[in-house]
Order: C-alpha cells, then sequence, then structure tokens
C-alpha cells in the first residue's frame, strides 16, 4: 500500500474538466477511428503516455468516460496547440457512438491524467506497439527525434537517443492505423501482421528480439499493446538486460484516482504485492513493477 | 439570500450537498476538480480497522445508465487513515464524515473511540451496507444486529453517527426504526443494489468479484422510492444517495423526505457536479419560493383520489 504522496504526481495538478467540441471525425484504419477535440488547454499541457477521460457532454448512457491516449496534437497555423487527436477501435457502445461523432458535438473532457513514458534519455529507444496500442509512440517518437515538444514548461532531452524504432504489430495490414504520421524521416518503422499481408509474417516481438541482437547496448524499450503481447516483450528486454516500460489500459471509471476500479498488480520492496490504482501509478511502469 | 445549511440532528452542514463514500478517494485525488471548501460535506472512502488489498480486477462494469463495483473495501487501514488522510481532510474547509467499516461490535467501537480524539471529526458514517465484502453486510440487514453496532459507537464516542443502509432488504423501514431508536442521528440512503455482469461468450461473470452494487441514474427511481417509505416512518432525518447528477436530482429527493444528499457515481464522469449544484440551489429553491433547504423537505404532495 503506498506513501499517500505518491498516489498524486504532479502531472495531477495540472488536470481540468473541460466542456469541448468534436472538430473532426476520421476513419484511421479497418474499425479504426480517429476523433479530434479542441482542447487548447490539454494540447498544451499533455505529454507522450498521458490520457484523458471523454464522454458526451449529456446523458446517461453511456455513463462513464473512457481512457485515451494521447495521438497528436492539433495546432492551428501559428503553430499554438488548440486540440488533441486520439485513435480508438470499435468496440463497443462507447466507441460505436464516437465513430458517429460529427463536427461540433459537445463532449466533457478532463485530462491530463495519468504518468506517461519518461523523457527518452538512451542511446537506441525501440517503442514497440501492439492494435491500437501504437497511439502514444507519435508523440514519444516525435520527442525523441526533436521534432516536437510537450508540456508546460516544455520537456527537454539531455542525451537524445541516436537511433529512434517502431516496431508495430497488427493482425493484418487493412488495420495499420497511423502510417502516414509514423512516416518520420529518421525513424525505422519495421511492422509485422499476423497473416504476413505486409511486413514481417508474425509476432512484433520477434522484430523486437532482432533488433535486440544486433546491439542491445543503450537500449530503452517503451510498450503499449495487448497484455499477451506486453508480457512477452517484458521477458524479452528481462533476458537482455534492456529497461522496459509499459504502458497499461485496464478499464477504469474516473481516471483520476476517485475508484480504485483500475488496480493491477504491482510488486512491493519486500517481494510481495499490492493492487494499485494504473490511472495514477501509471499508467507506464516499468516492467519489473508488475506482476503480469 | 436563501439557507442553504442543514441540521441533521447533532450534526450541522453549511449546505445539503455531501460527496459520498467510494467516489471521491480520501479529497486529494480531486483537487484538480472541486472547491472543497465550498460543499457541505465529504465522506472520504471506507476505513477498516486493518489494511484490505480489494477484489481482484476487473472491479467495475458500466451498465446501462449505471456501473457495477466491487472493490471490495480496498483501503490500507485505519492507522494509517488517522496518520496520513485524516489530517489533510480536516483542513480542507468543509464537514469531514469519516465513514467505517467493521466485521464486529468492538472493531467499529475501537475505531469510534480513536475517532472521538481526533479534532475536526463532524461525524462518523457507519457502513453496515456494503455489498461486497462478506462480514458487514450482516448487520445492514439485520435491524437488531443495525441497532447493536449504532448504540455500541453512541457509547464510545461524542461525535454524531450516521448509519449508511443497504436497499438489498425486503424493506428497509424496520432497520431504519432500529438504528433510529439505537441513537442514530441520522441514515444514509442508500447504498448499493446488489447486481451481477455476465460475458456470455466466455461464459463468464464480467466482475472479478463475480457479484457488485449497482448504481448511478439507474438506481434513482429506487433510491426516491425507498427515502419516501422511510421518511414516513422515521422520525431521523435522512441522506439521500442514489444516482443524482443534477440539481433537479437533488430537488426530488428533499420533496420525497431527504435533508441533504450525496453525490456518488457522477463525481466519476462529471467531478465538478457537486460544486455546480450547490452554485444551482438557491434559484432553485426560489423556484419553489422557499428560503431554506429545510422548507421543502419532505414536502411532496399527493393528489387525493377521488
Amino acid at each position: 500500500m503506498s506513501e499517500y504522496s505518491s498516489t498524486l504526481p504532479g502531472m495531477m495538478l495540472c488536470a481540468k474538466q473541460h466542456q469541448a467540441k468534436i472538430v473532426a471525425v476520421r476513419a484511421m484504419a479497418q474499425d479504426t477511428w480517429a476523433v479530434k477535440v479542441h482542447a487548447p488547454e490539454l494540447a498544451a499541457t499533455i505529454t507522450p503516455g498521458q490520457f484523458f477521460m471523454i464522454r458526451p457532454a449529456t446523458g446517461s448512457d453511456p455513463l462513464l468516460g473512457r481512457p485515451f491516449a494521447l495521438f497528436d496534437i492539433v495546432r492551428d497555423a501559428a503553430g499554438q496547440p488548440t486540440g488533441v487527436e486520439f485513435g480508438f477501435v470499435k468496440v463497443g457502445k462507447m466507441t460505436t457512438l464516437m465513430s458517429q461523432w460529427s463536427k461540433g458535438d459537445e463532449v466533457s473532457v478532463w485530462g491530463p491524467l495519468g504518468n506517461g513514458f519518461p523523457v527518452p534519455e538512451c542511446r537506441h529507444l525501440i517503442c514497440v506497439a501492439g492494435g491500437i496500442g501504437q497511439t502514444p509512440f507519435l508523440g514519444v517518437i516525435r520527442e525523441a527525434l526533436g521534432l516536437e515538444s510537450y508540456g508546460i514548461p516544455p520537456r527537454s532531452i539531455t542525451t537524445r537517443p541516436q537511433q529512434v524504432s517502431l516496431c508495430y504489430g497488427v493482425r493484418s495490414a487493412g488495420y495499420l492505423a497511423g502510417i502516414e504520421e509514423f512516416t518520420i524521416p529518421g525513424l525505422d518503422l519495421q511492422i509485422a501482421t499476423d497473416d504476413g499481408s505486409t511486413g514481417h509474417q508474425g509476432y512484433v516481438t520477434q522484430l523486437l528480439q532482432n533488433k535486440l541482437a544486433q546491439n542491445s547496448d543503450g537500449v530503452h524499450v517503451y510498450c503499449c499493446g495487448p497484455e499477451p503481447m506486453m508480457k512477452a516483450v517484458a521477458e524479452i528486454c528481462k533476458a537482455a538486460a534492456v529497461p522496459c516500460w509499459l504502458s497499461l489500459e485496464t478499464p477504469m471509471a474516473c481516471g483520476f484516482g476517485a475508484c480504485f476500479s483500475c488496480v493491477t498488480k504491482v510488486v512491493e520492496p519486500d517481494g510481495s504485492w499490492d493492487y494499485r490504482r494504473t490511472c495514477v501509478e501509471g499508467p507506464v511502469f516499468r516492467a519489473e513493477q508488475l506482476v503480469l | 439570500m436563501a439557507d442553504l445549511s442543514v441540521s441533521l440532528n447533532r450534526l450541522t452542514l453549511k449546505n445539503p450537498i455531501l460527496v459520498a463514500s467510494g467516489t471521491f478517494g480520501y479529497a486529494k485525488e480531486m483537487t484538480a476538480f472541486v472547491e472543497f471548501a465550498h460543499l457541505g460535506g465529504i465522506i472520504p472512502k471506507t476505513v477498516t480497522p486493518q489494511p484490505r488489498p480489494g477484489n481482484p480486477p476487473p472491479r467495475t462494469v458500466e451498465t446501462a445508465s449505471g456501473m457495477l463495483n466491487s472493490i471490495g473495501l480496498d483501503n490500507d487501514g485505519f492507522d494509517q487513515f488517522v496518520a496520513e488522510k485524516l489530517p489533510y481532510l480536516t483542513g480542507l474547509g468543509t464537514s469531514i464524515v469519516v465513514n467505517i467499516a467493521g466485521k464486529t461490535n468492538d472493531d467499529f467501537r475501537r475505531m469510534a473511540t480513536r475517532l472521538n480524539e481526533v479534532p475536526g471529526v463532524s461525524a462518523i458514517e457507519l457502513n453496515i451496507s456494503c455489498p461486497n465484502v462478506s462480514g458487514g453486510v450482516d448487520f445492514g440487514t439485520d435491524p437488531s444486529l443495525a441497532a447493536e453496532v449504532v448504540a455500541a459507537v453512541r457509547e464510545s464516542c461524542s461525535i454524531p453517527v450516521i448509519a449508511k443502509l443497504t436497499p438489498n432488504v425486503t424493506s428497509v423501514v424496520p432497520i431504519a426504526k432500529a438504528v433510529a431508536d439505537a441513537g442514530a442521528d441520522a441514515v444514509s440512503l442508500i447504498n448499493t443494489f446488489q447486481g451481477m455482469a455476465v460475458d456470455w461468450k466466455r461464459r463468464r461473470p464480467v466482475l472479478g468479484n463475480v457479484l457488485g452494487g449497482l448504481s448511478g441514474p439507474a438506481i434513482k427511481p429506487l433510491a426516491l422510492r425507498i427515502i419516501w417509505q422511510v421518511s414516513q416512518q422515521v422520525k431521523i432525518p435522512i441522506i439521500g444517495i442514489g444516482g443524482i447528477q443534477s440539481i433537479d436530482d437533488v430537488m426530488e429527493f428533499f420533496l420525497v423526505g431527504a435533508t441533504a444528499v450525496q453525490i456518488g457515481t457522477a463525481n466519476f464522469y462529471n467531478p465538478g457536479l457537486a460544486n455546480q449544484i450547490i452554485r444551482e440551489l438557491p434559484e432553485a429553491l426560489a423556484t419553489l419560493k422557499a428560503e431554506s433547504v429545510k422548507d421543502i423537505v419532505g414536502t411532496l404532495q399527493i393528489p387525493k383520489r377521488d
């Protein structure tokens, strides 16, 4: 059970609840959508790997907000942040409704929430994404390549990675979402598909293993995706003695630590475990902190 | 200016809008969203004598206009609460109602005795109604056991005592009567309704604990009904709880007999709601030409039948 002070990271203090309007909705890939929301304050403060909660401004079904990671910051002609874009797979009641949102629809949004990925300080940053788990990595990669900075004051990097890779695995080519955005000079983009419709046929973990086999010195791994994949990535990194961070997606009701829904098993100093809230102590954890 | 203050026997609140236990963390989590000092009161998450890890996830699932939860009283235990959370809470400029749960009368007695020594604790709310843990629910479903625990706490402290009751009984009335007779200052009506969600394709319950408690707008009509029934037969003040998400909901609770209300599940999806309702309350009272909250409590008019 946590020290009380540690349950409220500094990031939370700039969180706010906003009434906001939808700017645009677009199809990103098969069953996959992206929504842009006008929320200048959120856009100015959120950092890669952090999330926010969103729901319709009115009504009670669906009821609770849903958590989404930042995909992209929307900027005006002068480069000022005006909103956030996030991606999602249409799977249930809320995501079906969200895919039908249109410009001008009113929503309630609160954030930024949680602890994102640390500022990348390593020789080679490898991001490993499964399915819709790629969304937080656009910001991570842009920051690592020095193309964009996030937060107020802007986060700075002392040791910028010399190499940045994204290993991105999906079921089939149709599910690749945001490939245009991820086509960035300086990014080593590696794709795996289960059916071999594009890229490497097989698991994305094989791509990671290949990279680590070439040179694992000074590598840091950031991972987001389905739990079995993250577990495999954590094991590969442990075997290679490479530091690994995982971003968890656990069901949550509030996103700010009030409901105690989103717990995951976190290792205690004495080797036992305790349920900790993913929303305020994560969603990004060091892999060795977790009982997967 | 309307008088928003309310009295629940020995407990006086600056206004009738509280936030419900288990939906507001220990308040610190809500810092970014809530003006604490404007609230009528804060009821932090239930504390138990010993730390409890809580139930296995998934702990919540959304249902039609509501949610099921089976958190399982996940908390760091009474000593840690008193040492680390209570000093923060009692400095927030609003009434702090400490919600406690135990497995025996002695558990409740010991915690009440300690809380009596802490300056700034406005009242104790007895959670004898959590549907998600064994050992607590029995108090709340049996009038004589409920009365015993209330009497034990009354003997142990001089601060006001509120009994939070479960709706998972044939009638709440006899239990409310029993705790009133045992000396409770007020009753909080109601805790969650026991429920269940099923994932038929996987042949599994959705919640890790199989059963959970239903809350949210879906239960508001049930809460109104129970408060109405209890208010007809029990003299002590009622704190209404159940699916409140607007000033209109709050006014409905007052009319059926609640003297104060708790905002619960809505804190999760609209954390600024309690502050908003407090701002809207004077105008709503004016609509009924009332100058104070107590002027409208229990003033529902039932049309005569022909």
